[in-house]
């Protein structure tokens, strides 16, 4: 090897020294991999040496503008939070370790991420550091508090806590202010849960609650049952000679009400606020499934549903209810405002824009029934009047959202 | 608890037969009362223009209570329709047959709506996340969860 070949230099034991080449540049002193060729005098690898092995704080000013800023948006003034609770296992983000045993330069143990290192950092745990103090440690020579042990270059613990914490919904005593820089990038990375990073995620786990998310999100839509309370006070009536029921239908089994059934039960007829008229054993199961009507969806309890946020739909006449596009976005789930503590963002946004899409598609057909309900018959006129509602919308949003199961 | 189902829906099955289906309808088959087979072709000036379809309907002791399991047909003969709310695997995204269902819907009822949907289509084309969720659809479209295995309809 000539001599003019340049020196390599080893960022793990310091050497200088000529690589084994084979069968990837190595130390030839540590055998360690990280190892750098010094050929640009601009860029002197042994420049590192003065900061530690690692080059953790290879720009203190910046790690100092970090901290800095953390500390203002975690202590804004009066508002200042309780101390974070920062149980390992809660906050549990990406822990990242690495030990090694490094002849001449004793053990180290390089530690990123971890339960709740920011949560950690000086500023909660010890006061307030004073400028220019150390947000890291390294525990080179073990004898540190390990409790203590802030590791890892801060810009990593930066990211690792955003991809690792969901921010400000680990743990009691995380109130109002919680983690505003959390808040802050929560919803701009989508609420970064455990393991997850919008809808990037690093492990099963986080896989499979994305998925759970996505189907409870799904069944937001789910109708809500009845309550007993309600049922209990809903009007019964039994059947009686000359009764004005016995004209009428009951919409479930579709039977006309007549006296002497074989079920008693069916001489027990219920008549919901609306005024449409049951057997008692056809419309309870429905409530229990649903609390609306089946004729015109009279909401008896107030439903999740696209059309009307709140309870007390108007009663009868099913094809009052307009089936305008608009309709669908008046769900109240909007992006980010979830208080499910479920991901707030891009995530959020994105299941806002699925429900959105669902919303529409569900609108359009929705009318569509309805208007068939409100003209008692397989009206072909209304069902393309509200067909053409949904065409404008299937342009504008995203069609073939499943409304149940869902992808 | 079978017999509300079956009662429901001998009667629908008797009003076919004596008042017959809309027109573009047909009753394929109702051997049973946990499957139904009805044929689907859109009339007048449409996308689907010469096309027939075919309906599975099935049936749990439920109904009408729980909304029947609906979706078009995919064998030799049948093809599911190119539309937006229909994946190729014949499962259709409408939300009477989800949340919106209604006791009051009858087969006839839904197919008559789902008539309509593929009336008002403008542009044939499949659902964007058609790939993904026929990869993982469910056999039953109105299973709630995911399982993960091919579906084999």
């Amino acid at each position: 090897m000539s001599s003019r070949e340049p020196m390599w230099y080893c960022h793990e034991c310091h050497a200088e020294m000529r690589p084994l080449m084979a069968p990837d540049p190595h130390c030839a002193s540590c055998h360690g991999t990280f190892v750098e060729k010094i050929e640009n005098p601009q860029d002197d690898p042994r420049e590192f040496t003065g900061h530690g092995p690692l080059g953790d704080d290879a720009a203190p000013e910046f790690d100092q503008f970090l901290m800095g800023l953390h500390r203002l948006l975690a202590h804004p003034g009066p508002r200042s939070p309780a101390p974070r609770p920062s149980s390992p296992g809660i906050g549990g983000g990406i822990r990242f370790e690495m030990t090694r045993n490094r002849p001449g330069a004793g053990g180290g143990t390089f530690v990123l991420g971890g339960p709740n290192t920011l949560g950690r950092a000086p500023g909660e745990r010890d006061g307030v550091p004073a400028p220019g103090s150390s947000m890291f440690t390294r525990r080179n020579s073990g004898d540190r508090d390990p409790e203590n042990a802030i590791a890892g270059n801060l810009m990593m613990q930066y990211l690792i806590s955003m991809l690792g914490q969901r921010p400000g919904t680990r743990g009691p005593g995380t109130g109002a202010g919680a983690d505003p820089l959390g808040g802050l990038f929560g919803p701009m990375l989508g609420g970064a849960e455990e393991g997850r990073w919008g809808d990037y995620v690093f492990s099963q786990d986080a896989l499979d609650q994305i998925m759970s998310q996505l189907m409870e999100n799904s069944n937001a839509h789910r109708p809500v049952p009845a309550s007993d309370e309600v049922v209990n006070k809903l009007p019964k009536e039994i059947l009686e000679d000359g009764s004005p029921l016995l004209e009428k239908d009951c919409a479930v089994c579709k039977e006309q009400f007549k006296l002497g059934t074989e079920d008693p039960d069916e001489q027990i007829v219920v008549t919901l606020p609306c005024k449409h008229p049951f057997h008692e054993p056809c419309i309870m199961p429905w409530l229990k499934s649903s609390g609306t009507c089946p004729v015109c969806r009279y909401q008896l309890v107030p439903q999740p549903s696209q059309e009307h946020g709140g309870p007390g739909a108007p009663p009868a006449g099913g094809s009052s209810r307009p089936g305008s596009p608009s309709n669908g976005n008046n769900r109240p789930r909007s992006p980010g405002a979830g208080g499910n503590g479920g991901g707030g963002g891009l995530l959020s946004t994105l299941l806002g824009h699925f429900g959105s899409g669902s919303g529409h598609s569900r609108s359009g057909l929705n009318a569509s029934t309805n208007n068939r309900q409100g003209e008692s018959g397989h009206s072909r006129s209304g069902s393309n009047a509200s067909a053409s509602n949904r065409q404008g919308e299937s342009e504008a949003h995203i069609p073939g959202s499943w409304s149940e199961p869902v992808d | 608890m079978a017999g509300i189902a079956s009662r429901r829906l001998a009667k629908e099955l008797k009003e076919i037969h004596t008042q017959g289906c809309p027109v573009g309808i047909q009753l394929l088959s109702a051997d049973n009362f946990e499957e139904w087979h009805l044929s689907l072709e859109v009339m007048g000036d449409s996308q689907y223009q010469g096309e027939v379809f075919a309906l599975k309907f099935r049936f749990e002791p439920q109904y009408p209570i729980s909304a029947p399991a609906v979706q078009f047909m995919v064998t030799d003969k049948y093809k599911s329709p190119v539309h937006p709310h229909v994946y190729s695997n014949g499962h259709i995204c409408a939300s009477i047959l989800g949340t919106e269902w209604s006791p009051v819907l009858s087969v006839i009822g839904v197919c008559v709506t789902l008539q309509s949907m593929l009336a008002s289509c403008k542009k044939k084309e499949r659902p964007p996340d058609n790939d993904r969720y026929v990869r993982h659809a469910p056999d039953n479209p109105k299973q709630t969860r995911f399982h993960y295995h091919d579906d084999t309809v």
